[in-house]
């Protein structure tokens, strides 16, 4: 769906390029994370993908379309979901969303009181934007990318300024839309989000790709294959996964007392991040 | 074409749910009072008014685009500030669609507003062709204007400091009918004094056809030429 060859770019009055040769590719039905911490030029890679900033080198292909062969009904084809609230503020939810979805040849395939049903801002959908909180107004970013059915969304930190119960529905339909068989491209530097959504991540720092993988995968390799167990008691021990029902000490000392917690040694998103670059998504 | 008229629709609404815009509107009805009842009442009274009634109607028409340059520079800047701008970019919606909506009904509200000054104001005859002409010309001031402003700035205390600027600027080829007449078109870098040439003209019972044209002339390539730095800044 998604290809990109050797991309590099270099905001104009730059010296040095934001992007330097990033390669990857999206399939079509997958769910695609840039991880980075804030600079690393994962909204950059973005913004060449949807034709805000041109002037790249590279090849980026798009269903095996050269990208600058697209003309505006690649447009047409796909949604975004941008960082922070945009939405014009004295008009009203619906407003907002009617407005934007007159642009599109294609129709919705949700009604409007649907959409706003889905991401539970049904009793807003009249109201002034200006009156919505943060969250509220992300959930119409979500709805407004969505509304005209693209077959590829990106989303730009698509949980920020949300609460844990709306960036959870939020993360669900998300997974909904892949399996309509949407072609998502997320950025985030959320890597519980990441992790939750991604079918793949990739790990950028200072314009460069570090790894390419499923967080699975990568989460395993960077792990510990190792089990810690906690007693009441308070005794902690590790045992190694491998042939972890013919541990007799592992077996032995939890019969000695009750457990308190069992947990594998993987690592996170997080400390995959860390080892890979040597630089925390935090910063 | 349905696209243009919704986005000019939803300008209009936005105008009219802001207090503070909503309320450039009565400055056209102060104009036109000015124009019909209190400028006329002055001349009366007061004689040596009598050589200045070309700068009063010059005046009136500026003002009048003044309307529209300050609403459309809001509702652009505003967009601009709450990254709504950044929408436009993404969508199956050309940049020139997109300036064509913005400036549909301010650039004909204008002309409308200067086609009825001229035809009501007391003091000359003035025919319907050049005054719908010199309407125009005079109504090229907004999208100039409100794409300019919103090429430099970036939030609204910025483009309240522009604005103030900007009105100080369309008013300087004023000062064109204050110098020996060798040098008046000193002022013509700027395009406004075009306007201002062809209503003094007007007034003088003069042709204002070369001074209209100039004028259309380099409103054209300064409309063509900021759109150009507009359309590169806004939706970023």
């Amino acid at each position: 769906m998604i290809q990109v060859e050797n991309l590099v770019f270099t905001y104009p009055r730059n010296d040095s390029p934001t992007l330097k040769g990033l390669s990857f590719s999206v399939d079509k039905g997958e769910v695609f994370g840039f991880l980075g911490p804030s600079g690393a030029g994962k909204s950059t890679a973005q913004k060449v993908l949807y034709k805000i900033l041109t002037g790249y080198k590279g090849i980026i292909k798009i269903n095996d379309k050269d990208l600058s062969e697209w003309g505006s009904n690649y447009l047409e084809k796909i949604g975004v979901g941008f960082e922070l609230p945009n939405h014009y503020l004295k008009l009203t939810g619906k407003e907002n969303l009617d407005l934007f979805a007159s642009f599109y040849q294609t129709k919705r395939n949700k009604s409007v009181q649907e959409l706003f049903d889905m991401v539970g801002l049904s009793d807003a959908i009249d109201k002034p934007v200006e009156a919505y909180s943060k969250g509220m107004k992300m959930r119409l970013n979500f709805i407004r990318a969505i509304q005209h059915n693209p077959d590829i969304l990106f989303f730009d930190e698509p949980t920020s300024g949300l609460d844990p119960v709306n960036a959870h529905k939020i993360k669900q339909h998300i997974l909904d839309l892949k399996s309509e068989g949407k072609t998502i491209f997320v950025t985030t530097h959320s890597m519980e989000a990441a992790d939750d959504i991604c079918d793949r991540v990739a790990l950028i720092v200072d314009g460069t790709l570090q790894i390419v993988d499923s967080p699975k995968k990568l989460k395993k390799q960077f792990g510990k294959e190792l089990l810690n167990v906690e007693l009441n008691s308070g005794e902690q021990m590790e045992f190694p996964l491998k042939k972890i029902g013919d541990n007799e000490a592992f077996l032995t000392f939890i019969k000695s007392d009750d457990v308190k917690s069992i947990h594998t040694q993987e690592a996170t998103l997080e400390e995959v991040f860390i080892s890979v670059t040597g630089k925390s998504l935090k910063q | 074409m349905k696209k243009i008229i919704n986005l000019a629709i939803t300008d209009f609404k936005i105008v009219f749910r802001d207090p503070s815009l909503k309320s450039f509107f009565f400055l056209p009805i102060v104009l036109f009072v000015l124009i019909i009842w209190g400028v006329p009442f002055l001349v009366e009274k007061y004689d040596f008014l009598q050589p200045y009634i070309p700068l009063f109607l010059i005046i009136a028409v500026i003002e009048n685009t003044q309307l529209y340059c300050f609403v459309s520079s809001m509702v652009l800047i505003d967009e601009k500030e709450t990254d709504v701008a950044k929408v436009y970019g993404v969508i199956p919606f050309s940049k020139t669609e997109y300036l064509i909506s913005r400036f549909l009904i301010p650039f004909f509200f204008t002309v409308l507003l200067n086609v009825i000054l001229l035809f009501v104001q007391p003091f000359y005859e003035i025919g319907i062709l050049v005054n719908i002409l010199v309407s125009l010309l005079a109504a090229a001031v907004v999208p100039l204007y409100a794409m300019a402003i919103n090429s430099i700035v970036q939030n609204r205390m910025q483009g309240m400091v522009y604005i103030k600027a900007f009105n100080m600027l369309v008013l300087i080829p004023v000062a064109a009918f204050f110098v020996p007449e060798s040098i008046k078109h000193v002022f013509g870098i700027l395009p406004t004094h075009w306007i201002f040439q062809s209503i003094d003209n007007l007034a003088n019972g003069c042709e204002t056809g070369f001074m209209l044209g100039i004028g259309f002339l380099l409103y054209a390539i300064l409309i063509w030429m900021v759109s150009k730095v507009f359309v590169r800044r806004h939706f970023i």
